[in-house]
């Protein structure tokens, strides 16, 4: 520590640049994150638009409690935790995979075209995918007609309970693999080329070589992306889900948004709805702190 | 995971940008503060004198000029002149001609951004003078905290004879639902019965095939010879599709509303005496839910047993609306359902499609030999006047002049020119100092009987009551001359009028309506918390039952759940409500 230059006030002057550079992010953050977050108060209010959040009547935690008094709340959080999971664990293990192999091709033309083709079903809107998704998995779609013509029976993906789930899974992550593989592509790139260059002298195949030095080095990435997403658990992605889902598959299909969607639409009970919001943001919160501390636990590495 | 970032932060931006919109609300408020107080000073410097001047009729035109504050529900292209706005146009012109009277909006808003408004005018208790409102919930509220004039007086002093001929030919059941202690708070907005259910069968198909339907020629077919069009359909294919669907149905089922009854059973429910999703009341007065009944559970039965043999949509349950419009346009099926216009708005794809199709459109006949139809809610909208306003006559005259003198004018083009261009050019409804519609029960007849006389030559087409009959007259006209014309306005026009109400006013006229009486179109207190998902629990049981994932028999550890779970507690309230 050299004290001549770093008294507080000398260290506050001589990154003032940069104090003064972060400020627009930081009044941002507060007008448009923190500020909102009075809005909490609603969730223990009997919140009417017209009264306004000062003059609304305070209820306590009568919503968290109706909430648990909901006859298919069950279903519906298992609906969530299954689908939210299978996402997770499916989608991280696409990705990887596909950064690792995508590391390995040597011809960078190609190595572009791929990564393009398959970013590009993340630019599009589930709006416009469920359509597609819809005529290809319906009864007359080109998916049954390969099953019947293998001489199978025909298959209602989108109203079976059965497929729809795994359908949810599926076409989430082809949607998604592309563009989250970035990350690990970066992490990929940063590892020392002169670990596999020594491991290849040393015989070391392939495939050790992913074993030992990849992935180890692509941990810690791995381990933050991992605690990052256990924050949306139980959020299975309401947009996919609304535009495919019908009441057919509400008992398979049926998640902690969607239900509040409805319930919260069709009997404008905004209290109700930011009741779940808050509980769904809390648990998500404390699961990112326990991985976390795991993580430190475990691996001697912080995440954050 | 990202995604997930980005949606939350829209998410919070958008609430951010909500709770500024919403202070931007309350701007506007204060400035309707200083209209309304203005207009009140306007009415005590005037209310001297007008307090002689009540006695002045129906149509009586105040001596001095007075202002009145309104609340009013625009649409976003209302088709306006140049120059002209919501506040000043021909419409409120003539007011002021007739009747002296200056309309300063209080607020304008479109649709649901409407209700808002006049919920915060109501939690700030600060009404203008006169305004629409949407639901019956708002109006118990306003007339529980005591905010709105009793209109009983003025309306028997000044309803003009023909206002209350419309509503009287509602047998009281849309002036009853603003009736509170026998004292009339609101003019309610009326809302004509489109009943029945038809269902549109390709009358090109059946010729083609040489099939005959409803030979006895009562504007009836019975659930069995529906089937059997079905069956014929699927096997014959006349579309040519090489995919033929009988019939597909939307997975709601079933609308309390006729008007909303498109690609649903509620036909076929009504002819096996159900009448689901409304409220009715036993003989001995007590309510129930008609979704709950042993007819309705017959009605599943059918649709089930169709669902197995393949005449029902093999992918009921997940068809969209559109998919089911698109089987309709593609020649895949030719059996729908809907209300009487539906030829106006959604069979008119069918016929730009294909230049032959042509619809017939009959009723299903109920095992008593009737069609039997419920009743739609009277009541559309309700008109109120703020508590302490000085000249609450003036909603009712104004009634008097759009719902009476314009409605029977045949001198509007002399009188008032400006407003005659209004109608003819269609500038939208909603520029009228009230956005609701007062029309007598059997408007719907009436015009009709004037486009079959247009029609038929036994009046001319400037004798028919209205304008849009003196049009739909002349579209009629063409397409009867040329069938095979490419105007599908023509067509449409011709298939909703003389095909859609030509068969209510054969029933009508052969008195075949077996008429139900719904008791209840409000919320209660249980139904704010509950009634999603109860409506939740009906409409994924009757699906399951439909597709058979459930046999028929769930329907009764259904109906036990639906008490359970908030339903018999929503029951109570009603019968406490009606009683």
């Amino acid at each position: 520590m050299n004290k001549r230059n770093h008294t507080p006030r000398r260290k506050f002057r001589s990154k003032l640049t940069y104090h003064i550079m972060m400020m627009p992010g930081m009044v941002f953050l507060l007008i448009f994150s923190y500020i909102p977050m009075a809005g909490i108060i609603m969730a223990f209010q009997n919140y009417i638009p017209a009264k306004g959040l000062l003059h609304s009547k305070f209820v306590g935690l009568k919503h968290f409690k109706y909430m648990l008094t909901l006859p298919d709340i069950t279903q519906v959080v298992v609906n969530t935790v299954t689908i939210a999971l299978g996402k997770i664990l499916l989608g991280t293990i696409m990705a990887i995979a596909f950064a690792i192999l995508l590391n390995e091709i040597r011809i960078k033309v190609l190595k572009k075209w791929i990564q393009t083709i398959v970013y590009l079903p993340h630019f599009l809107s589930w709006v416009v995918l469920a359509a597609v998704i819809v005529n290809m998995f319906n009864l007359d779609g080109s998916v049954n007609l390969i099953i019947t013509s293998l001489g199978l029976e025909k298959i209602n993906f989108l109203g079976s309970n059965k497929w729809f789930q795994p359908l949810l899974v599926t076409t989430d992550v082809w949607k998604e693999f592309g563009y989250n593989s970035i990350v690990y592509l970066a992490a990929i790139t940063s590892i020392d080329p002169g670990l596999h260059e020594a491991a290849a002298i040393d015989g070391a195949a392939w495939r050790k070589r992913i074993w030992h030095i990849t992935l180890p080095g692509m941990l810690p990435i791995i381990l933050l992306m991992a605690a990052m997403s256990l924050t949306s658990i139980l959020s299975a992605g309401f947009d996919q889900i609304y535009n495919l889902y019908t009441p057919m598959v509400y008992q398979s299909g049926d998640v902690l948004d969607t239900y509040v969607y409805r319930i919260g639409l069709i009997g404008r009970q905004y209290s109700f709805a930011t009741a779940v919001g808050l509980l769904k943001s809390f648990i998500g919160m404390v699961l990112m702190l326990s991985a976390n501390g795991f993580s430190k636990k475990f691996t001697d590495r912080k995440i954050f | 995971m990202r995604k997930d970032y980005l949606f939350k932060r829209i998410a919070i931006t958008l609430s951010a940008v909500m709770i500024l919109s919403l202070a931007g609300c309350s701007g506007n408020n204060a400035k309707s503060n200083a209209d309304s107080s203005t207009a009140k000073n306007d009415g005590k410097t005037a209310g001297v004198t007008q307090e002689a001047q009540t006695a002045d009729g129906p149509f009586g035109a105040y001596p001095e000029e007075i202002t009145y504050t309104l609340g009013r529900q625009t649409i976003q292209n209302p088709k306006l002149p140049d120059g002209d706005t919501y506040e000043n146009n021909a419409y409120t012109r003539y007011v002021k001609d007739r009747l002296n009277a200056v309309a300063v909006d209080a607020f304008e808003a479109n649709g649901e951004d409407y209700d808002r408004q006049v919920s915060l005018a109501i939690a700030s208790e600060d009404l203008p003078d006169i305004m629409k409102i949407g639901s019956k919930d708002i109006l118990d509220e306003l007339v529980e905290n005591d905010m709105v004039e009793d209109l009983t007086d003025v309306y028997n002093t000044y309803a003009s004879d023909y206002l209350k001929e419309i509503y009287d030919s509602y047998d009281g059941r849309s002036l009853s639902t603003a009736t509170y202690d026998e004292k009339i708070m609101a003019l309610p907005g009326t809302n004509v019965d489109s009943a029945p259910n038809e269902v549109w069968v390709r009358q090109d198909w059946l010729d083609k095939l040489g099939l005959k339907v409803d030979e006895d020629g009562n504007g009836m077919i019975t659930v069995d010879e529906l089937k059997n069009i079905a069956e014929t359909f699927m096997e014959k294919d006349p579309g040519s599709s090489k995919n033929p669907v009988g019939i597909s149905l939307a997975y709601w089922l079933s609308s309390n509303d006729y008007g909303g009854s498109t690609y649903c059973a509620t036909g076929i429910a009504n002819a096996l005496g159900a009448y689901p999703k409304l409220w009715l009341k036993n003989t001995d007065g007590s309510v129930y839910y008609g979704s709950n009944t042993e007819e309705n559970k017959k009605t599943l039965g059918v649709l089930a047993d169709w669902f197995k043999e393949g005449i029902l949509d093999p992918q009921f349950g997940t068809r969209t609306w559109d998919d089911i419009t698109a089987l309709l346009t593609n020649g895949q099926t030719g059996i729908t359902f809907g209300v009487w216009h539906i030829p106006d708005w959604l069979l008119n794809n069918v016929r730009a499609m294909d230049k032959n199709a042509t619809f017939s459109t009959y009723v299903i006949e109920g095992e008593n030999g009737k069609a039997n139809v419920f009743h739609n809610n009277a009541s559309s909208g309700y008109i109120v006047v703020r508590k302490g306003y000085k000249h609450p006559e003036l909603a009712v005259k104004i009634s008097n002049l759009f719902y009476d003198e314009l409605a029977n004018t045949k001198t509007l083009e002399k009188d008032y020119p400006e407003v005659a261009k209004y109608q003819a050019d269609g500038v939208d409804g909603s520029t009228r100092p009230f956005n609701v519609e007062i029309n007598k029960y059997t408007s719907l007849l009436d015009d009709y009987s004037d486009i079959k006389k247009g029609v038929d030559g036994e009046i001319a087409i400037e004798d028919a009551r209205t304008l849009e009959s003196r049009n739909v007259i002349q579209n009629v006209k063409r397409y009867l001359e040329n069938t095979a014309t490419d105007d599908v306005t023509d067509w449409s026009k011709y298939h909703s009028r003389m095909k859609g109400i030509e068969l209510i006013d054969k029933l009508t006229r052969e008195n075949s309506f077996n008429w139900v009486e719904p008791v209840f179109w409000g919320t209660t207190e249980t139904m704010k918390s509950n009634w999603a998902n109860l409506q939740k629990l009906e409409e994924e049981t009757f699906i399951k039952i439909v597709t058979g994932s459930v046999p028929l028999n769930d329907f009764d550890k259904y109906v036990k759940d639906w008490n359970d779970q908030g339903g018999s507690q929503i029951i109570s309230e009603i019968e406490a409500t009606i009683k």
